[in-house]
């Protein structure tokens, strides 16, 4: 029996075994070497061989990952390591560090128990680091620490002992702070997750030269830092791994410090799921009763060239098997379970079942998208995977050659299914569709996919932002009257409370969840109590509320009223850009007696008419994405570094030094960010790393308004006038 | 001067002998036929029967763009013409009350409607109707059945013993999934009489067919009878009876035929 067939074999009989399983994902900033690592694990488990992992990057296994050397995707794997005379099972998630892929970490997050958040020791805490952390904690994922690339302060910054010592606790210092400042709301995380040495929560190491050093493997090995200093400086890295192998550091923290599923489930049950916490279910899934009734969170689409669709996510309760006909949620009827698997490496291999507490992979469930709940019975489903950031960015594609239409929709909506922080406009009119994103790389890879996987020739357009619609101030009452002047309804609208509109977007409140739930949630961001209990729509990050008193017939007109409403939030009056963070509130309506005459052609434009005029009323102005930026540069550049921000609108808001080098932070609005890079290369001979995070949207400054926004009328080809009543820009 | 005059009921021979005279005199004629139309009559028929050329406006073109209307009636003779009377069920009062706001001249020449053909072809006396409903084809309120507002009309009327005119839907150049030129669709009385059962099956009905035209049908019956039953072409109506008057109920049985034991009732 070959040794691969070993491990699927030793993994299948500890499946069954959720004390000895940990579920994990390895986080980090870009870069700072989760999937070299990874690979070091599987060697160590020996599932790849070790002379090549780290070079091989078993885990990048895409193409286009290996070209540009990052990762898209996240990656599965499942591997065995013996810790205390116990053989545990460890599915591990790789996913990728750069931001515009952002939404496949809050994503594996939903599937993991723990998360090795991996920490590059010259760059130190970085802007994905952060973000990392919030997005672990959120799901109550309890972090551990590994620092990386040691031997760049060895063998390449040549630093002493103190030295290193001092920076090494810096790292460790900033990380808590950030999980501190995190876990301060979350009541429901019962002990402090900060991470120590002394604890053996940190790790160090060389994902690259495959050793690793902890306060247990120091005591286990006798080795100090003083030791592996010494090797390191003498070149004697293979010695080095024989003695201290990173794998061991790494996977004994793992199964040590990481919380098995029978212990993590208990607490993260109620977080995730707001279903009955006294029912069946959720005894099911506090358990972790292989027995009970199955529940899948589907975290992960891709497509297998042999297998077809995979849908990958965490088994909460229940046995996954063959010939299961079970429910997606938000779809009806039942879809048959084809076949159930591992992921080995790059390999999806199939077993026979996969019970609660794992880690599954499972053909058949068509009707699934990533962030649905499957199970056996239907049930509430699990809370959304909301991915705060929306997509800032699109760039129109197009087949070239007209055979290819039907493929290229089907290519996409497969694109929109797999990830959800793309958004996918269809347009079969023009067949000029429109694609929108993260940033410019993610827009890139897909596209890129499109044409070489695919084999779909396509032509796409530059890229432009997404821009919104906010108004300033709070407006007065204005009236919206139907084309045959019989019905009226009378609206106002104010900016909302960004707590609130942080809670629609944190997916705390929605108009899904039981309407007292909703009501409570809006009262701890922040509404009055009488307003929250007259909520009648959320639509986007908009809430309509009903200050009406026993109005005859809103009742019946109300479902054409919010149809009215979402279709003037969605194109907004200045640029048909979508409304953000607006309250509006009804405050009387005039409605025909008869239904035939308050139908949808009288109502829904009446609405949007009040809607749009109130939004005027209230000084609705155009926003524009922006980013934060952050650039490590030398001394003698940071200059044309900070220049290259404020040439762009942007603005600096920091500047101080971090080692060797220069940091300047400040803020740019995303449009003026395109190219960038090749930009900030040539200005600074090349000597800078930079980061970019999207960070909401802002106002566009009075001066650029008008011209911005006959630009985008332009380009929609929209009436080059605007309304006479928008006479403030 | 801006004529508001009624085409009756059925076809091009259901107008007034004064609403022919003012239509044939007319400098410009405008019609709509967006919420009721003559069935046995079209747009040619008319022209060839008057001797004029008509201008059909839709939605659009009366509610949101009178203008060539009032332009046309500033600076000559306008007519305006709707199936049955131009003033009841889709009031154009609105469109009046621009023009005489221009200070337009306006007239109404009326035209026999559904509501009347109701009364006299059932032989319910006009005394005793409540208020009219009309029953929308549950796609067309973004509901899925009957709104509760027409239920709560009639059951509102029946409380008060008085009968219910229950028009039926036209959908004209929108259907289902929005605007479509093409589609034409009336609902009929077995349609209505199927949704209203629900609930009410056994309550009695009037379905009023073709008024107007040479071959009216009128029927009563339990609602659950007049679902199974079929009335032909449209236009339909239906009646829902509230108390009834003895000449009443034997109007309805002698003229409709419904089933004799109402006489008891
Ligand atoms: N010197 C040194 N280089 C390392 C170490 N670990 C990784 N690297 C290098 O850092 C680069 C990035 O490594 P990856 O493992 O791809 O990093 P990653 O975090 O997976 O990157 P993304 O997935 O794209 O975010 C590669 O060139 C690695 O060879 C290390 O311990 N020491
Ligand atoms: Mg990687």
């Amino acid at each position: 029996m070959g040794r691969r067939k070993k491990i699927v074999q030793e993994c299948e009989r500890l499946m069954d075994n959720p004390e000895h399983i940990r579920n994990i994902a390895i986080a980090a900033h870009v870069d700072h070497g989760k999937t070299t690592l990874s690979d070091n694990l599987l060697a160590g488990a020996g599932m790849i061989s070790q002379d090549t992992a780290g070079e091989q990057l078993a885990m990048d296994t895409k193409e286009d990952e290996q070209e540009r050397g990052i990762t898209i995707d996240a990656a599965n794997v499942s591997m065995t390591h013996e810790y205390e005379d116990t053989n545990h099972l460890i599915n591990l998630i790789d996913t990728p560090g750069h931001v515009d892929f952002g939404g496949d970490v809050t994503r594996a997050m939903r599937a993991v128990d723990g998360a090795l958040v991996v920490v590059d020791a010259v760059e130190g805490a970085m802007p994905q680091t952060e973000t990392v952390l919030r997005q672990a904690l959120r799901e109550g994922v309890k972090p551990t620490l590994f620092i990386n690339k040691v031997d760049r302060l060895i063998s390449e910054l040549q630093e002493g002992p103190q030295e290193m010592q001092e920076r090494l606790l810096s790292v460790i210092a900033d990380v808590n702070e950030l999980i501190r400042g995190m876990a301060e709301n979350m009541d429901d995380i019962p002990e402090d997750w900060t991470v120590s040495v002394e604890d053996g929560t940190v790790g160090f190491g060389s994902a690259l030269y495959k050793w690793g050093v902890s306060m247990p493997s120091m005591q286990r090995t006798g080795m100090d830092f003083g030791d592996i200093m010494e090797l390191e400086q003498n070149d004697k890295r293979d010695e080095l791994h024989e003695r201290t192998p990173l794998s061991t550091v790494v996977l004994d923290m793992v199964c040590e410090h990481f919380p098995n599923p029978v212990d993590a489930q208990p607490r993260r049950v109620p977080r995730i799921w707001r279903g009955d916490p006294d029912s069946t279910l959720a005894e099911g899934m506090q358990l972790v009763d292989e027995d009970g009734e199955v529940v899948f969170m589907v975290t992960d689409i891709s497509m297998d060239p042999h297998a077809g669709e995979i849908a990958t996510g965490r088994v909460f309760s229940g046995t996954l098997e063959k010939g299961q006909e079970l429910y997606v949620s938000g779809t009806a009827g039942k879809n048959r379970i084809q076949s159930v698997g591992l992921f080995m490496g790059s390999e999806r291999e199939e077993v026979e079942h996969v019970p609660a507490g794992n880690i599954a992979s499972v053909t058949g469930l068509r009707d699934a998208i990533a962030g649905s709940t499957v199970s056996s019975v239907e049930m509430t489903p699990f809370e959304s995977i909301e991915h705060i950031s929306e997509p800032v960015i699109t760039k129109s594609v197009e087949a070239q050659s007209m055979d290819d239409l039907p493929k290229l929709i089907e290519t996409l909506q497969q694109v929109a299914k797999e990830d959800p922080t793309i958004q996918i406009e269809i347009n079969e009119d023009t067949g000029e569709h429109l694609i929108s994103g993260q940033g410019e790389l993610h827009l890139e890879v897909i596209t890129q996919r499109i044409r070489d996987n695919q084999g779909i020739p396509v032509i796409t357009g530059e890229p432009i932002v997404v821009f919104r619609e906010q108004p300033q101030e709070a407006s007065r009452e204005v009236e919206g009257q139907s084309p045959n002047r019989h019905n009226k309804f009378y609206l106002t609208v104010e900016p909302m409370a960004q707590d609130i509109v942080d809670a629609i977007q944190l997916g705390e409140v929605s108009m899904d969840m039981p309407e007292l739930e909703r009501r409570e949630a809006l009262q701890e961001a922040g509404m009055d109590k009488d307003t929250s209990q007259n909520v009648e729509d959320i639509h986007r990050t908009n809430i309509l509320i009903d200050d009406t008193k026993g109005i005859q017939h809103l009742n019946e007109t109300m479902e054409l009223v919010l149809e009215g409403l979402q279709e003037a939030l969605d194109d907004g009056p200045l640029a048909a850009e979508p409304v953000q963070g607006s309250l509006f509130r009804l405050h009387d309506a005039k409605l025909h007696e008869d239904t035939i005459h308050r139908g949808p052609a009288q109502v829904i434009p009446a609405v949007r008419d009040a809607v749009h005029r109130a939004l005027i009323d209230g000084e609705v102005r155009l926003l524009e994405p922006i980013q934060d930026v952050r650039i490590d540069v030398p001394s003698e550049h940071m200059g044309a570094a900070s220049g290259e921000i404020q040439g762009r609108r942007g603005r600096v808001d920091d500047m101080y030094q971090e080692g060797d080098l220069m940091v300047v932070e400040g803020i740019a609005p995303v449009e003026e960010m395109i190219g960038f890079s090749s930009d900030i290369r040539s200005a600074t001979e090349g000597r800078a790393s930079w980061n970019t995070e999207n960070a909401g949207f802002r106002v566009l400054v009075d001066n650029l308004q008008r011209e911005k926004i006959m630009e985008i009328r332009e380009r929609k080809g929209m009436k080059l006038e605007l309304p006479s009543s928008i006479d403030y820009i | 001067m801006l004529t508001f005059i009624g085409l009756g009921l059925y076809d091009e021979r259901s107008i007034t002998v004064e609403g022919r005279e003012a239509l044939r005199s007319a400098d410009r004629v405008f019609a709509e036929f967006y919420t009721s139309r003559l069935v046995g009559a079209d747009v040619d028929d008319l022209e060839a029967a008057h001797g004029v050329d008509v201008e059909v406006r839709d939605r659009e073109g009366v509610e949101r763009d009178p203008e060539p209307i009032l332009t046309a009636a500033e600076t000559g003779d306008a007519a305006f013409l709707t199936a049955g009377d131009t003033m009841i069920s889709t009031t154009h009062a609105d469109l009046r009350l621009r023009a005489e706001s221009r200070g337009i001249d306006t007239r109404v020449i009326h035209g026999v409607t559904a509501q009347s053909a109701a009364s006299s072809l059932t032989g319910l006396q006009n005394y005793r109707f409540g208020k009219a409903v009309t029953l929308p084809f549950p796609y067309a309120h973004g509901g899925d059945d009957v709104p509760s507002s027409v239920r709560e009309t009639i059951e509102a009327n029946r409380e008060r013993g008085l009968h219910t005119v229950v028009y039926l839907d036209i959908k004209v150049g929108t259907g289902p999934s929005g605007p479509d030129p093409d589609h034409e669709e009336y609902m009929t009385a077995d349609y209505a009489a199927g949704l209203l059962a629900d609930g009410w099956r056994d309550e009695l009905a009037v379905v009023v067919a073709r008024a107007g035209s040479p071959d009216p049908v009128v029927a009563a019956d339990r609602l659950s009878a007049l679902a199974e039953r079929e009335f032909g072409d449209p236009l339909h109506t239906l009646v829902i009876p509230g108390d009834l008057h003895h000449v009443e109920a034997e109007a309805l049985v002698g003229l409709a035929g419904a089933p004799e034991s109402i006489l008891e009732e």
